[in-house]
């Protein structure tokens, strides 16, 4: 070993082809059932293509991180490409059923909205004193039904616990990626008091939806919607939503990042970050530090994406709540002080078997929830290529 | 002690990874599941309310829903009420119709919609009834919401 820097993580599968191969096993086994529908069917070109494409990435990148030790690239990688990926499909889909990226009066008044899992912030209230939804979208039907992104969120968020938002969640990439744009950030030394921020933004889109039972952040300030879809500009109201959006999107998830390399809206901003961070405290994994190997570089808390690491946390000799186990910090730590840890075990070493068990439940999770959105991608991309049309 | 809360810890790990497993193949059965649940249902705001009445018509079946007054708590004293229309051929030019929602026997409204320009026209027989709020056409029909004064 010649430095710190090329130094194998301490997992005993790391540098080890065969033992990493034999984990990963399982995961392409089930990949392939997953992106196959358990009916492999060969006998379309295009289809057969973005399968054996789709297969062959998502399990590079698994084995990949288990070869090498190191998380974050590789799950950012897959992280990135879903977000962009969900927009692509997204969009086109949009553009063939609706011919733009608007939805129109009658989508509200039949209620054919599809329903992202922000919205069950500004739903929980309503619930408690309506007895109801308070979202145009449909319970069990269509596109994205409420019954569906709720059972996605609540055991995705048991299993993961805030991981989702690092190994799930179809918008974070966004802010992933353009974070990682520059190598050094601009703007340096973010007040960690910023992390309480989204509690905040929680705070106020449930109380406000509960008074006017209308998805208040849906409807004024969700970036997303740039890269989704959004209300028909019919009027000077939806003028000054789509205005607001637009700039929400261009400042939380692309310039701010760029300039600190930081998630902006995911940390500092997203109420559903808020919201799963609890979410954290039912879950088995966390991301503990060892106190005899750390040296209190700051390297750390430097890299830390969505200000879960200071001094007080590096002190308790562990990551504050709000922590999204993307693995940044883990990969980072030149003296291999960091690693992921299951609550009740032992703590101060780096454990494989904990982080084997984290980073498949977390790449599982994320390879099978974006890989038909990657397959259709690809088709349509195909399509776009060989045909002049994305259908 | 701690032998039992690191075995509970793995326990409790490999039933998130078998969480996640079971998820998505039981996708289809655990939404059903939740969907069936009393407070799973969109709200009158979104959903247009339940139908109260349904007419039949030579070209297009009227529907007359019930009023909305929702709240956070009670009721509000500005509601809507949605009428739809679903055509049964083809796209009448004109639709107008008298609307007793409150069925005291007197028509509470008229509502003229041109269907070939969406220009719509209330002419309230009601002072509960007020303006146009929301209007559109629909694949297969069209649909109405008027304020109300409760």
């Amino acid at each position: 070993m010649k430095s710190d820097k090329v130094k194998l993580p301490p997992y005993t599968t790391a540098g080890k082809f065969w033992k990493s191969l034999l984990i990963c096993l399982p995961m392409i086994f089930i990949t392939f059932f997953f992106l196959t529908g358990g009916e492999p069917d060969f006998s379309d070109t295009t289809n057969s293509i973005a399968f054996i494409l789709v297969f062959l990435f998502l399990n590079f990148l698994f084995f990949k991180i288990i070869y090498t030790g190191k998380t974050d690239k590789f799950r950012a990688t897959g992280f990135i490409l879903f977000a962009v990926f969900l927009s692509l499909v997204f969009i086109t889909n949009m553009v063939e059923t609706r011919e733009g990226m608007s939805f129109s009066s009658a989508d509200l008044l039949e209620c054919n909205i599809p329903f992202c899992h922000i919205v069950i912030t500004m739903i929980l209230i309503p619930i408690v004193f309506t007895n109801s939804i308070i979202f145009p979208g449909s319970i069990l039907d269509g596109f994205a039904p409420v019954s569906t992104m709720l059972i996605l969120w609540i055991l995705a968020s048991i299993a993961l616990g805030k991981g989702f938002c690092s190994w799930g969640c179809f918008y974070g990439g966004w802010d992933d990626g353009f974070s990682r744009i520059r190598k050094k950030p601009l703007v340096k030394n973010i007040n960690t008091i910023f992390r309480w921020f989204p509690f905040a933004v929680l705070l106020l889109v449930a109380l406000s939806a509960a008074m006017t039972l209308t998805p208040t952040y849906c409807e004024w300030a969700c970036p997303f919607k740039t890269v989704t879809e959004f209300e028909a500009v019919t009027s000077t109201e939806t003028l000054i939503k789509t205005i607001i959006f637009l700039l929400l999107f261009l400042g939380l998830v692309i310039v701010l990042p760029i300039l600190t390399k930081k998630r902006i809206q995911c940390g500092m901003f997203c109420p559903m970050g808020a919201l799963t961070s609890f979410t954290n405290k039912v879950n088995p994994f966390d991301v503990r530090i060892d106190k005899e190997k750390c040296k209190d570089c700051g390297i750390c808390e430097i890299k830390c994406p969505i200000l879960s690491l200071d001094p007080t946390s590096i002190e308790k000799g562990k990551t504050h709540f709000v922590c999204s186990k993307c693995g940044k910090c883990i990969d980072a730590c030149p003296n291999q002080a960091i690693h992921y840890h299951i609550k009740g075990t032992p703590v101060n070493k780096r454990n494989t078997t904990a982080r084997t068990l984290f980073v498949f439940s977390g790449f599982l999770f994320l390879a099978i929830f974006s890989g038909g959105t990657f397959q259709m991608g690809i088709i349509r991309i195909i399509n776009i290529l060989t045909t002049g049309s994305f259908f | 002690m701690k032998k039992i809360a690191t075995i509970c810890g793995y326990i409790w790990a490999v039933l998130c990874l078998l969480i996640v497993l079971i998820m998505f193949p039981g996708l289809g059965f655990f939404s059903k599941q939740l969907a069936s649940l009393p407070f799973m249902k969109i709200n009158p705001i979104y959903s247009g309310g339940d139908v109260e009445q349904i007419k039949e018509c030579k070209n297009y079946t009227l529907q007359i829903h019930k009023p909305v007054f929702e709240a956070l708590i009670g009721e509000s004293s500005e509601g809507f009420i949605q009428i739809s229309w679903i055509w049964k051929d083809s796209l009448p030019g004109i639709l107008n119709d008298s609307i007793d929602y409150n069925t005291d026997g007197k028509p509470d409204f008229i509502i003229t919609v041109y269907t070939t320009n969406g220009d719509i026209q209330i002419n309230p027989l009601n002072e509960k009834v007020k303006a146009l709020i929301a209007s559109a056409q629909t694949e297969n029909g069209w649909i109405a919401r008027i304020k109300l004064k409760k």
